[in-house]
C-alpha cells in the first residue's frame, strides 16, 4: 500500500487547517439520531448547500474523543467514490468563552450545557442525501419497480466493492445507513462501526457488530475472525427486504435472530460449513432438529436470477458466501429488465427513517387516544400505512378520525403519484407491510412543522407524474396477502435509528440493549 | 484507487524542508533558535518512545504520535502548545489512530512514573513540568485534531521496508535498517519525504554499512537515486550531529519552555 505506482498523483488541494466554526451553518431541522450524537440538516450560510451535520457527541467520554470517530474520519479521509458518502469537512463549535463576548451561536445552549470547548462540540459534515433506503421503502405507498431495485442494489454493491478492495468492511450495512439522493444515487453511510482489516491482519475482531437483523451467522456464532463476507450478509438481507417488502429476519435476540435464519437457510453442518463446529457459541445455539433450506420454497414468487442471487447472498458459510465483485457480475444485473439510469428515478421528497419512526411515534400516540376513545382500529404493524386518496381504493381505507395531532398537512401531498403498483389484491395492497390500515398515517412531516428552516415546503410536489413503471413485474408480496410464512411481522420496536446515526442506530430490536451500547472500546 | 500513499493527505503535505524548520514568531520572541526547536522535538519523540515502551503499544504507534507532534509544530507554537502535554497527547490519540488504544488514566500512571525516574536525571526538581492529569491530555487531543485538521492517517517506511528488503537479498540486514528507519523519527524527515524513499535510504545506508554491493538493484528501481542518496545523506548527517549533542543543551533548550503553561 506505502509503495503505489507513482504517476497517479492527485493535483493537491491545498491543505487548509484548522477547522471552521459550526456557525457557519445554519440548523434546519434535525434528520437523524443515534447513540453518536445527532444530525441535523443544515445549511451553510455563504454557500447556501445543504448539507448534513453529524455531531460527534463527547459527554459521557472518560477517553477523549471517540475511537469510533476517529475510524470513521480516518476511513472516510481515504474513501473516495460516488457510492460513498462525501465528509466534507469537520466543524467545531465555538464553544462558550467566545460566544460570552457576543457571538451567539446557533447551538449556543448546547454548548453552554455542555459546559467545555470541545464537549458536545464537534460536528462532521456531508453531502446532504434526501432519503435513507428505509426511510423511502417506508413512505406510504410506497412500491420500488424492478429496475429500480435493481440500480440501488448496483450501486450498493459497487460502493461495498470499493470498501472492500480497499480493505474496510462496513460492519452496519443496513437500509437506514444507505442514503438516497433524488437522483437516485445510493452512498453508504455511517462509518462508525467500520474497520480496516487486511488479509494479512490476524486479529481479533469483535463479533458484536452489524444491526441484529442484518448480521450473519457467523457472527452471531461469535466468529472474531471474519472478512468482507459480513457484509455481504446484510446485502442479502436487503436485497429480500427490498423484493419481500419486509424485513426477512427480524430477530428479537440473538438466538432468536439465529432461529430466524436457520428456518429459512437451513441448520448449519460440516458438510455445508465445513468449520462451523469450531465456532466459539456453535454448541449453544445449534439447532435441536434439523432444518431444511428452505429459501427457494419461501420466496419462490421472486424472478429466477433475483433469487439465484439471494441465494449466494445468503449462504450460511461466509467462505461460500458470494463477493461484492461476483455479485456485480450476477445475471440478475444483466437480464430484462436491466437496472435503471439513477438519474430516471422518481423524486420524491425528502425521507429518512428518523422522521418516518417520528411519525409513526405519533402514530402510536394516535393509537393510544383512539384506544382510550374506544374507536376501532387495529394498527399494530410498524411501517406506516399509505395515504389513501380517493379514487385509490384500497380495501383497508377506512374512514378515520383525522387526528388534530397531524391532520392538517396530511392533503399535503397528493398519494397517487407515489403508488408505482396498482393495488394487487385487497389483502395485500400497496403497502409494505400487508396488516396495515390507518389511513390516517400520512404525510405529516412533524418535524417541519415544529422545526422551522426553510425546508418545509416539499420541494418535488408528487402531483401529476405518471407511475414510471408499470404495475407488472413488480416484486413483494402481492396477493399472498398476510401470509407470511413464518416471517410474521412482530411490531418491532424501532430504537433510535438516523442514516447519519452512529453504532446503535437502527431499527434492529434490542436484546438487552445490545444494539444501543457503545462498541467504542472493542477492536 | 483511493487509499494508497498517493493520494493520502500525507502525501498532499508533505513539505519542503524549510517548511517544516520553522520557528514561530512568539517562540523566537522568547528565545528560541530552530536548533533548539530542532532539539525539544527530538527530545520528545524520544520521549514518546520511552512512555510506549512502558504502555506497551507498536512501534507504528510511536511512529505516528511523533508524526503527529512534528506536524503540530509546523503550524503551532511551543509556547501555546507546550511539548511536554503534546507528546503524550499524540501518543494517546495515535494509539486509538492505530487501533492499540491505550486508557488515559495508564497513560498518566505512565508520565508519573517516568518523572520520578527518567527525567529527574535530566532536570532535577523538574519532574514536575511533565505531569499532567487526564482532564489535560483529553483537551490537548481535541486541539491537536484541530491542529492536524484531522489528518489522522500516517503512512510510514516500515512496511516498504521489509518488502524492499527482501526483493533486495537483505533480509539479513533487517534489524539494522528497522533501527534506522526508527531513528529517522528523530528528525523531519517523515514530514518532507515518500515513506518508502526513506525506506529505500535506510537500505542504502545499511548496505553502505553493511559493505554490501547492491547498486543493480537500486538501480532496477524506478525511483530517483538522487533523491534516495539525500535522504541518505541527511541520515547520515543527522547521526554525525548527534554525536554533539549533550544534555545539557537540550537542557537548555527545554528550560525555555519554562514553566507549565
Amino acid at each position: 500500500m506505502a509503495i503505489a505506482a507513482p504517476g497517479q498523483l492527485n493535483v493537491s488541494e491545498s491543505p487548509s487547517w484548522g477547522s471552521r466554526s459550526v456557525d457557519c451553518f445554519e440548523k434546519l431541522e434535525q434528520i437523524g439520531e443515534g447513540t453518536y450524537g445527532q444530525v441535523y440538516m443544515a445549511r451553510e450560510i455563504r454557500t447556501g448547500e445543504i448539507v448534513a451535520l453529524k455531531k460527534i457527541r463527547m459527554d459521557n467520554e472518560r477517553e477523549g474523543f471517540p475511537i469510533t470517530a476517529i475510524r470513521e474520519i480516518k476511513i472516510l479521509k481515504k474513501l473516495h467514490h460516488e457510492n460513498v458518502i462525501k465528509l466534507k469537512e469537520i466543524v467545531t463549535s465555538p464553544g462558550p468563552e467566545k460566544d460570552e463576548q457576543g457571538r451567539p451561536g446557533k447551538l449556543y445552549l448546547i454548548d453552554i450545557i455542555d459546559g467545555n470547548k470541545y464537549k458536545g462540540g464537534i460536528y462532521m459534515v456531508f453531502e446532504y442525501m434526501d432519503h435513507d433506503l428505509t426511510g423511502l421503502a417506508d413512505r406510504p405507498g410506497m412500491r420500488f419497480s424492478v429496475p429500480q431495485i435493481k440500480c440501488y442494489m448496483r450501486q450498493l454493491l459497487t460502493g461495498l466493492h470499493y470498501c472492500h478492495v480497499n480493505q474496510v468492511l462496513h460492519r452496519d450495512i443496513k437500509g437506514s445507513n444507505l442514503l438516497i439522493d433524488n437522483e437516485g444515487n445510493l452512498k453508504l453511510a455511517d462509518f462508525g462501526l467500520a474497520r480496516s482489516f487486511s488479509s494479512d491482519h490476524n486479529g481479533n475482531l469483535t463479533n458484536r457488530v452489524i444491526t441484529l437483523w442484518y448480521r450473519p451467522p457467523e457472527l452471531l456464532l461469535g466468529s472474531t475472525k471474519y472478512g468482507p463476507a459480513v457484509d455481504m450478509w446484510s446485502v442479502g438481507c436487503i436485497f429480500a427486504e427490498l423484493l419481500h417488502g419486509k424485513p426477512i429476519f427480524p430477530g428479537k435476540d440473538e438466538p432468536e435472530q439465529l432461529n430466524k435464519i436457520f428456518e429459512l437457510c437451513g441448520a448449519p453442518d460440516e458438510v455445508i460449513w465445513p468449520g462451523v463446529s469450531k465456532i466459539p457459541w456453535y454448541n449453544n445455539f445449534k439447532p435441536t432438529r434439523p432444518l431444511k433450506r428452505r429459501l427457494r420454497e419461501v420466496f419462490r414468487h421472486f424472478d429466477r436470477h433475483a433469487l439465484e442471487l439471494l441465494e449466494k447472498m445468503l449462504t450460511l458459510d461466509p467462505s461460500q458466501r458470494i463477493s461484492a465483485k461476483d455479485a456485480l457480475d450476477a445475471e440478475y444485473f444483466w437480464a430484462d429488465p436491466l437496472p435503471c439510469d439513477p438519474k430516471s428515478l422518481p423524486k420524491y421528497e425528502s425521507s429518512h427513517e428518523f422522521q418516518t419512526k417520528k411519525k409513526r411515534q405519533q402514530q402510536r400516540q394516535h393509537d393510544d387516544n383512539a384506544k382510550r376513545q374506544k374507536i376501532q382500529h387495529q394498527q399494530q404493524h410498524a411501517r406506516l400505512p399509505p395515504i389513501q386518496q380517493s379514487g385509490q381504493g384500497h380495501a383497508q381505507m377506512r374512514p378515520g378520525p383525522n387526528p388534530a395531532m397531524h391532520g392538517s398537512q396530511a392533503q399535503v401531498v397528493a398519494g397517487p403519484s407515489h403508488h408505482y403498483a396498482k393495488p394487487r389484491g385487497a389483502a395485500a395492497g400497496p403497502n409494505r407491510y400487508p396488516q396495515g390500515g390507518n389511513p390516517s398515517g400520512g404525510y405529516n412531516h412533524p418535524s417541519r412543522g415544529q422545526g422551522g428552516g426553510g425546508y418545509v415546503s416539499g420541494p418535488y410536489p408528487p402531483q401529476g407524474r405518471a407511475p414510471p413503471y408499470g404495475s407488472s413485474g413488480m416484486p413483494g408480496p402481492g396477493p399472498r396477502g398476510g401470509n407470511n410464512s413464518g416471517y410474521g411481522v412482530n411490531a418491532p420496536n424501532y430504537p433510535q435509528g438516523g442514516p447519519y446515526g452512529g453504532p446503535g442506530a437502527g431499527r434492529g430490536s434490542n436484546m438487552g440493549g445490545n444494539r444501543n451500547q457503545q462498541y467504542g472500546w472493542q477492536q | 484507487m483511493a487509499a494508497n500513499f498517493w493520494n493520502s493527505t500525507h502525501h498532499k503535505q508533505l513539505l519542503d524542508p524549510e517548511e517544516a524548520d520553522v520557528v514561530h514568531p512568539i517562540d523566537k520572541e522568547r528565545g528560541f533558535t530552530l536548533e533548539d526547536f530542532k532539539l525539544i522535538k527530538m527530545h520528545m519523540a524520544n520521549y514518546i518512545a520511552r512512555l510506549a515502551q512502558n504502555v506497551k503499544v507498536r512501534q507504528r504507534v510511536v511512529a505516528t504520535a511523533v508524526t503527529y507532534m512534528r506536524r503540530v509544530y509546523t503550524r503551532k507554537s511551543m509556547t501555546e502548545y507546550d511539548p511536554r502535554l503534546v507528546a503524550p497527547s499524540c501518543l494517546y490519540l495515535a494509539s486509538k489512530a492505530e487501533e492499540s488504544t491505550v486508557q488515559a488514566r495508564l497513560l498518566v500512571f505512565y508520565i508519573k512514573k517516568l518523572c520520578n525516574n527518567f527525567f529527574l536525571t535530566w532536570y532535577l526538581n523538574s519532574d514536575e513540568k511533565y505531569r499532567y492529569e487526564i482532564k489535560e491530555i483529553l483537551e490537548m487531543e481535541m486541539k491537536i485534531l484541530e491542529a492536524l485538521n484531522y489528518h489522522l492517517v500516517v503512512f510510514h517506511p516500515y512496511r516498504a521496508l521489509s518488502q524492499l528488503l527482501q526483493d533486495a537479498g537483505m533480509s539479513d540486514s533487517t534489524q539494522l535498517a528497522w533501527g534506522l528507519v526508527n531513528d529517522t523519527y528523530k528528525t523531519d524527515l517523515i514530514l518532507i519525504h515518500p515513506p518508502h524513499l526513506i525506506a529505500l535510504a535506510c537500505i542504502y545506508v545499511a548496505s553502505v554499512l553493511k559493505d554490501k554491493e547492491n547498486t543493480a538493484w537500486f538501480e532496477e528501481l524506478r525511483v530517483d537515486m538522487n533523491v534516495v542518496k539525500n535522504i541518505a545523506m541527511e541520515i547520515l548527517d543527522f547521526y554525525d550531529s548527534h554525536k554533539a549533542i549533550t544534555d545539557d543543551r537540550v537542557n537548555a533548550a527545554m528550560h525555555k519552555l519554562g514553566l507549565k503553561a
